[in-house]
């Protein structure tokens, strides 16, 4: 409870406020750092799994003849759960991690404490560019992750196994609502972001300073994010489809 | 310059965990003196350090920093104080995403607005004044130790700071990079009315420089005076860590049981 309320705090301080024109810079680099440098694995994965749930799907749907509805079910699952989910889950081992190991460094070599020291607030400088890449870079991640995702399903679906591709499209463009599962997707996804770079900048900020501390607090990065996401994918998704 | 004391430290008690650090310490420092802070390793003089800098907050006391009470500041307020101190670290704490150049020109980016060849400018003057201008393009990685609390001594005096804070600035010097340091701090001191606060122990050096010493032993001030009065003195706490002696009342060994006990052990001796 005592680190939630100190986690609250710290979120306070460093996510709110009026960036400068430095600022801007140092946002612009985080988002290289955590963004571009995530993409290779988040598009390979969102194609990856775009072509697998092609083929299960269209095994599934072959029996009852129905596998023109391939590209339906191929955008509802990455728009609703699939996109949102494993790009943050992604994005928690390939940015959170390195995020708490870089802030955790930084605090264990007293980098932190001589910017303190020389009148900077490291919440300012080092904390929040990194809190704002990463609430931006995530959704920007899932979009990418659902369009390779869909293109992998007709990849599948459609080149190989032969699935009609105007009923592919026509399908997917009548039955996906654009309020209720992509901005329902979207809503996840921000939310992911919010909790996934929260967590890693936090335990980076907050961890023992010594190497075994760093260690634990990336371990703790990846776990309590990873848990964080399903936990929370579940409610949402009970709010927004199950309707609670 | 007003003749008031420029730090004020009163009645301060400070503990980590049940480890009592400070227990009822007061120190003054003079404006525009060299005050060194020496005491056997493990007093908590780093942690002296932090306190006045308003990275610790104390259980009971208060410190003043020309007049304002460092722990009662607001985070603004405590920032705008700092830009008036420079800290020198023990391990330098040097910026890793920085070359040397850019870590003695961070202070000047932050706090001014001058133009980038007046940066340049005064960064290769605090660089040459710590001998380092040719290794202005290096990483901090690729520096030595000793290296790294040059180029970070440069960056604690980019802004001309009023207050300099020193943290063990003799450790892990060559001999010749000593001497240099310790002329540097003492000319610092005079040509620009600097407030010096030395905490080291490094005897020799530190009484070369200093115009007046706290010697803190057991969380609290044991002694205090100019290096002649503490050289001279006849307590034996002062005395033996003053001459560097092992046998005194401070013990050389960390507190346990009787050795012996300890390598035959309690079995051995009861049979």
């Amino acid at each position: 409870m005592e680190a939630l309320g100190r986690a609250g705090i710290f979120l306070a301080q460093s996510a709110i406020g009026v960036p400068s024109r430095e600022g801007w810079r140092l946002w612009l680099q985080q988002m290289h750092f955590v963004g571009v440098l995530s993409l290779a694995i988040v598009l390979v994965s969102g194609l990856f799994i775009g072509m697998v749930l092609a083929l299960q799907g269209y095994t599934l749907l072959v029996d009852f003849g129905a596998e023109q509805a391939l590209g339906q079910m191929v955008a509802l699952s990455l728009l609703r759960e699939l996109a949102p989910v494993v790009a943050a889950l992604l994005f928690a081992g390939r940015a959170g991690s390195a995020l708490t190991a870089e802030i955790g460094l930084m605090k264990a070599t007293e980098q932190l404490t001589s910017m303190e020291m020389i009148g900077v607030d490291p919440l300012r400088r080092v904390v929040a560019p990194r809190l704002w890449a990463g609430f931006v870079a995530l959704p920007i991640l899932t979009v990418g992750f659902s369009v390779v995702g869909i293109w992998g399903g007709y990849l599948v679906g459609v080149e190989w196994l032969g699935v009609f591709e105007g009923s592919y499209w026509s399908n997917m463009q009548s039955s996906v609502s654009f309020t209720n599962d992509v901005g329902n997707g979207m809503i996840k996804s921000a939310v992911f972001a919010v909790v996934v770079t929260w967590i890693a900048v936090f335990q980076g900020y907050d961890l023992i300073p010594t190497s075994e501390g760093i260690s634990r607090a990336t371990t703790r990065t990846v776990v309590y994010s990873s848990l964080a996401v399903l936990g929370l994918d579940f409610v949402l998704t009970a709010v927004m489809f199950g309707g609670l | 310059m007003t003749d008031a004391p420029f730090i004020e430290i009163e009645d301060l008690y400070f503990s980590r965990g049940d480890h009592e650090i400070f227990r009822g310490v007061n120190i003054t420092i003079p404006r525009g003196k060299v005050t060194a802070i020496m005491g056997p390793s493990g007093t908590g003089k780093t942690t002296l350090l932090k306190l006045i800098g308003g990275q610790l907050t104390p259980d009971k006391g208060r410190i003043l920093i020309d007049g304002q009470d460092v722990h009662r500041l607001s985070r603004k307020a405590l920032f705008i104080l700092r830009k008036r101190m420079g800290m020198l670290f023990q391990s330098g704490a040097l910026f890793s995403d920085l070359d040397v150049f850019e870590n003695v020109a961070f202070p000047l980016r932050v706090h001014t607005d001058l133009p980038d060849p007046m940066v340049r400018d005064l960064v290769l003057l605090k660089l040459q004044a710590v001998g380092l201008r040719g290794a202005r393009h290096l990483t901090p990685a690729e520096l030595s130790g000793g290296m790294a609390r040059r180029v970070a001594l440069a960056r604690a005096v980019a802004l001309d700071p009023e207050l300099i804070l020193y943290d063990e600035p003799f450790v892990g010097q060559d001999p010749i990079s000593m001497g240099v340091l310790v002329q540097l701090i003492k000319r610092l001191n005079q040509a620009l009315q600097l407030t010096s606060v030395v905490v080291s122990h490094d005897i020799k050096e530190t009484l070369s420089i200093a115009d007046y010493l706290y010697l803190i032993a057991d969380g609290q001030v044991v002694a205090h005076g100019t290096p002649h009065t503490l050289d001279t003195n006849q307590d034996p706490r002062v005395s033996q860590f003053i001459h560097g002696e092992p046998d005194g009342p401070v013990p050389f060994h960390y507190p346990a049981e009787a050795f012996y006990r300890d390598i035959l052990g309690k079995a051995s001796i009861q049979r």
